[in-house]
């Protein structure tokens, strides 16, 4: 049989050798800092003197973002947490389903979070699918921005704002912006965690990029 | 791509699936086709776990004529619901193993050559259920045009003159539904599913 005629690789082959390579981007480095209303102007003018996409300006976004949770049946994990992200300025865009692990903190030498993460396009009624599938809805928002990269590293500068309920406009949840610096890389590949410390070092004392604790945060919100 | 219909092929008493491709790579050879390599559909099923209330099932199709898609069938009741992503939502299945647990046994595949004649495609696909041998599907598209109305006749004929006259040849059930709609590949998709139920529920001898 000529090599063009050959049969082709399953699905499940495909992936098990990509895992195997470990060419999978599942794993995402993050910082994460905010800079009040006021000071995000000087923040977005440093940022165009120190990325790559400077030509054409900084992109915006406009995303809305659904959270939701599917309970474990034994009750004995956390339960899983998947995010579903539409863009609202692009329509036709493919919507963005995403989970994301635990994030690990590491002790203090590790510059970044670490946390699995699978991000996944989909087309289709997809909100429909999760919730058919166990899923229930735990918060939603939508975010508004700008992106910028600098090599792999992704930065965006947004803020954060709650659903209306009617056709009010969004009212923002703080009088700040909130900054992530983010990579998305297979296993292994601390080396980037370095590079993106000593980026955010860059950006002080604009915007003091760190290892965000959620839990910690979520114990200071009840005392 | 075009409109596409899925059809059983009878396989006849004492003979063998490979008999019955070589029997049609024959008759489509000399109509004056040419391979183009060959083609695969899989299909798995993953049940809820009991706890989650009323059973439902996922079924992860892939398909070889679009290599970067996974495409996502839930089963709920009366209700179809589908999603198409990228490769990456296989990935996403093992995470929710706690939920959703494959039926390994049930895994399906139709494969085969895959031929061109003009603007048919048509693809000779055998059945095999877990190794097992269950049946002959024979894939036919016509690829400039997506809406099924305009075009039944047409397949109709083509099949009718590859499988010879005495084979019956109906719309498929899911396009009846959708006869005026654009054709797109999860039509495709659901046409397997509907063959692979059959088979798996025994319905169909082979």
């Amino acid at each position: 049989m000529s090599a063009v005629n050959a049969a082709p690789i399953t699905a499940t082959d495909s992936l098990s050798q990509a895992l195997k390579a470990n060419i999978i981007p599942n794993q995402e480095y993050l910082l994460q800092g905010s800079v009040l209303d006021s000071a995000v102007e000087v923040l977005l003018h440093r940022l165009r003197g120190l990325c790559d996409n400077v030509d054409a300006g900084p992109e915006t976004f406009d995303d809305q973002e659904v959270c939701f949770s599917l309970r474990d049946p034994n009750q004995q994990a956390a339960p899983l947490m998947l995010r579903v992200r539409k863009a609202l300025d692009a329509r036709d865009m493919p919507y963005q389903l995403r989970y994301i692990g635990q994030p690990d903190l590491g002790d203090k030498n590790r510059p970044t979070v670490v946390r699995s993460s699978l991000d996944i396009a989909c087309s289709g009624m997809l909100i429909e699918f999760l919730n058919e599938l166990g899923c229930r809805i735990e918060f939603e928002y939508s975010v508004k921005g700008y992106m910028f990269r600098k090599g792999r590293m992704k930065i965006t500068v947004a803020k954060v704002f709650k659903i209306p309920q009617s056709s009010m406009p969004p009212e923002p949840i703080s009088q700040s912006y909130l900054v992530e610096l983010s990579v998305l890389a297979p296993q292994g590949q601390d080396a980037i965690g370095e590079d993106m410390r000593a980026f955010a070092d860059q950006l002080r004392p604009l915007v003091q990029l760190d290892k965000i604790d959620y839990k910690r945060l979520g114990h200071m919100a009840v005392t | 791509m075009g409109v596409t219909v899925l059809q059983q092929f009878h396989v006849p008493e004492n003979k063998t699936g490979t008999y019955v491709i070589e029997l049609l790579t024959k008759r489509i050879l000399a109509l004056g086709a040419t391979q183009q390599g060959q083609f695969l559909v899989d299909c798995e099923s993953y049940l809820s776990h009991p706890q989650m209330g009323t059973t439902k099932t996922v079924h992860i199709l892939h398909n070889s004529e679009q290599p970067a898609s996974v495409f996502s069938i839930l089963e709920s009741g009366t209700k179809n619901i589908h999603v198409i992503a990228d490769g990456l939502f296989d990935l996403l299945m093992m995470k929710l193993s706690q939920h959703y647990t494959s039926k390994k046994q049930t895994k399906i595949e139709s494969k085969g050559p895959r031929f061109e004649l003009g603007d048919f495609c048509v693809k000779l696909g055998s059945v095999t259920m877990n190794q097992n041998f269950k049946g002959v599907l024979i894939e036919v598209e016509y690829r400039p045009c997506v809406m099924a109305n305009a075009v039944w006749g047409l397949l109709r004929e083509f099949l009718q003159g590859l499988l010879g006259p005495s084979v019956p040849v109906q719309p498929p059930q899911h396009l009846l539904s959708r006869m005026n709609e654009i054709y797109t590949p999860i039509d495709t998709i659901y046409q397997y599913l509907e063959h692979f139920s059959a088979y798996r529920k025994g319905l169909r001898s082979a």
